[in-house]
């Protein structure tokens, strides 16, 4: 992580991926852009297209009908790129693990760089985790 | 008064078997009177199509409608029992209640039934899935 | 005549789910819409044929993170309906404290969404920092914000304590006041009523032949609200009314969620005040379920949830069968979204609160020079609004 340390650490564009969630992760992601917590003063925003994405957040535990397309935007995205799994979803599978239409490992569909347990994570440890994942930018 | 007692006196000749609980009614319908009995409920009655399951047991596939009757909070169930697990076929309700579109064809994709009459007999949940689920809700689990 | 197909999804730039719509529009005006779904389904009923029945109620609270708490409830009530089982007295206040307060956060969820699309970032910033007091108040209760793991068949796991009991009164004065000053803007705003009345109208006859549940139905003049038609917890108990409107349009069901979301402030604030006087126990310890089938519901903040559970005389249901109120809702677009222009589709699908609501860019196949070119829905949708203004105050 050398010559782009400097551009990436400063500001993070986040893209939002939800690979069959519950929603609840969801939710506290967009919590985050509000008004108590209001991440938009450390210059993270969510972007809408994929293209302008540093930071992926995927939450969910990937069915196998959404895989393929999760797995397209995770090409079209500019590297460097970072995946963030938010949520028990794709750290571990969650109650879902043994379902038929949840694929068996998440790994295998896109690498996940970071992971925020919690069901779902409190936005305060979510704020952490991006902070953290600057920290390890910056070093 | 449209209430219970009614529906028991014009439909008691068109339905079998009945498990009467409290606010509950389940009774068992042979195909052929099953659109007779659902007119009477969703047109006379005004009854309210909540949704309908579909399962495997012992003796055969079971199709269960759950009509809500809003103003006296009471359900009336119909049953339809197919004895034939190899090529299950039902009568389809969706020429006469819209909102039975969906589930029927949920249920075909997930216990394999095939209602005659359906519209759009098509896959719901798992089109163009990547692996093709085999009907997933029977009793013999896809490996 | 140009017919164009326009797809629409499955991954959103801000919001929840993947759903993947095609509108075929012929020049500004939508003349069919077709769904395909399946983007979410990891298989609730397969998984709760092995679990039990108090891990299927934390397996069912995760199908939905917003209405966290209406599949627990109905799920409970389903198997208490198995063999009539009683709940204590305690324990039915606290299952509809609960159950309300998540209908308030999920209104006022709602409302910041609806603001969002038509460009009123305001009113999203507003209603989203609102709701925080609401959390707060589930965190002080439950120990977490959203999913609360609070109930058991036979009653409720965990009991609120005496004590915290003005503090949350006076929590809920704070939001009642704020949200009606949003409520009465929001109603008063001639922007608003402009963009959004007269939109997007779906007939009563329309409702009743798919079906239709909750404020999608209330707003076309169907009045069906579980609460009222079958109570079960403490909802004879208290006093609340049930909102019915009869135009079918967007705006009025802006204005259901927000009289409904008023109502539930009043049904909180009966069941804190019945709290402090009602002791006794929060559990039915129920030793055994026997074999039979149990129809349980409730009516979560959109519309009917309907559970149905098989039994054989073990822990385990042989059957579980799980409704969600957006699935009978979502077809209603079929009747709502003929004939409207583009641009209003976006409020149109979000106005039946569905649990997935998503828009993207949207390519359009040809346009008048036969060339492609890309258009974003919600663009379009913040566009009208603006146009809108402006002939208003000219």
């Amino acid at each position: 992580m050398g010559w782009y340390k400097k551009r990436l650490a400063r500001s993070l564009w986040v893209f939002h991926v939800s690979a069959s969630p519950c929603n609840n992760c969801d939710i506290e992601i967009l919590d985050l852009l509000t008004p108590r917590y209001d991440v938009e003063r450390l210059g993270i925003k969510l972007v809408g297209s994929v293209r302008h994405a540093d930071v992926l957040l995927l939450s969910g535990v990937i069915n196998e009908k959404v895989a393929p397309k999760v797995r397209r935007l995770y090409e079209q995205a500019p590297k460097p790129l970072f995946v963030v799994g938010v949520g028990t979803c794709p750290t571990s599978g969650c109650c879902f693990k043994n379902s038929y239409n949840t694929v068996a490992r998440r790994e295998d569909t896109i690498p996940i760089d970071m992971y925020i347990p919690g069901c779902p994570p409190k936005p305060e440890a979510m704020i952490e985790a991006i902070a953290k994942l600057m920290g390890v930018l910056n070093a | 008064m449209l209430d219970k007692a009614t529906f028991l006196k014009e439909m008691g000749a068109r339905i079998g078997r009945r498990i009467d609980k409290k606010g509950r009614l389940y009774f068992e319908v042979a195909g052929e009177n099953l659109h007779e009995v659902v007119n009477y409920l969703f047109h006379t009655m005004g009854c309210r199509l909540s949704t309908a399951t579909g399962m495997e047991t012992f003796h055969g596939l079971e199709v269960l409608y759950h009509f809500s009757h809003d103003p006296t909070g009471q359900y009336y169930c119909p049953r339809v029992v197919i004895t034939d697990k190899k090529n299950p076929r039902s009568i389809s309700i969706a020429p006469i209640v819209k909102g039975a579109d969906w589930i029927e064809r949920e249920m075909s994709e997930m216990l394999g039934i095939t209602f005659d009459g359906h519209p759009r007999p098509e896959r719901l949940l798992t089109r163009e899935h990547p692996k093709g689920l085999d009907r997933p809700l029977r009793l013999r689990r896809p490996s | 005549m140009i017919k164009t197909v326009i797809p629409v999804g499955p991954f959103h730039p801000l919001l929840e789910e993947a759903e993947y719509f095609t509108l075929t529009v012929d020049g500004e005006t939508v003349v069919d819409i077709d769904l395909d779904i399946g983007w979410m389904h990891r298989g609730h009923e397969y998984l709760s044929e092995g679990k039990t029945f108090t891990q299927s109620i934390y397996l069912v609270e995760r199908i939905c993170g917003i209405c966290s708490t209406s599949h627990p409830l109905a799920c409970a009530h389903a198997v208490e309906d198995v063999d009539n089982i009683e709940i204590p007295p305690r324990a039915a206040y606290i299952r509809t404290l609960i159950g309300e307060l998540e209908r308030i956060h999920s209104h006022l969820l709602w409302l910041g969404l609806a603001g969002h699309f038509i460009g009123y970032d305001t009113l999203w910033m507003w209603a989203w920092k609102y709701r925080e007091p609401v959390l707060q108040i589930f965190e002080k209760i439950s120990g977490n914000r959203n999913h609360y793991g609070m109930l058991r068949v036979g009653g409720v796991g965990r009991d609120v304590d005496p004590d915290s009991i003005s503090g949350l009164l006076k929590i809920l004065d704070e939001i009642w006041r704020k949200i009606d000053m949003v409520a009465k803007a929001a109603g008063d705003d001639p922007v608003l009523k402009a963009r959004l009345k007269g939109v997007g109208v779906l007939p009563k006859q329309a409702a009743v032949d798919y079906c239709a549940v909750g404020p999608t139905a209330r707003a076309s003049g169907l009045p069906v609200d579980v609460r009222k038609d079958e109570p079960t917890d403490a909802y004879g108990l208290v006093e609340f009314e049930k909102i019915v409107l009869r135009n079918g349009d967007v705006y009025d069901k802006l204005v259901v969620r927000l009289l409904e979301t008023l109502e539930s402030i009043k049904i909180v604030r009966q069941c804190l005040e019945k709290l402090k006087t009602t002791p006794g126990p929060i559990l039915n310890d129920v030793q055994e379920i026997s074999a039979g089938e149990g129809i349980g519901r409730y009516e979560a903040p959109r519309g009917e949830v309907f559970h149905y559970v098989r039994t054989d005389g073990s822990n385990r249901p042989i059957r579980h069968k799980v409704r969600a109120p957006s699935y009978v809702n979502i077809p209603t677009f079929a009747a709502s979204c003929k004939g409207i222009p583009v641009a209003d589709v976006l409020i149109t699908l979000a106005s039946v609160d569905p649990c997935y609501c998503c828009t993207e860019r949207a390519v359009r196949m040809v346009d008048s020079h036969g060339l492609p070119r890309r258009i974003d829905l919600s663009k379009l949708s913040r566009e009208k609004t603006a146009r809108i203004r402006r002939e208003i105050h000219e």
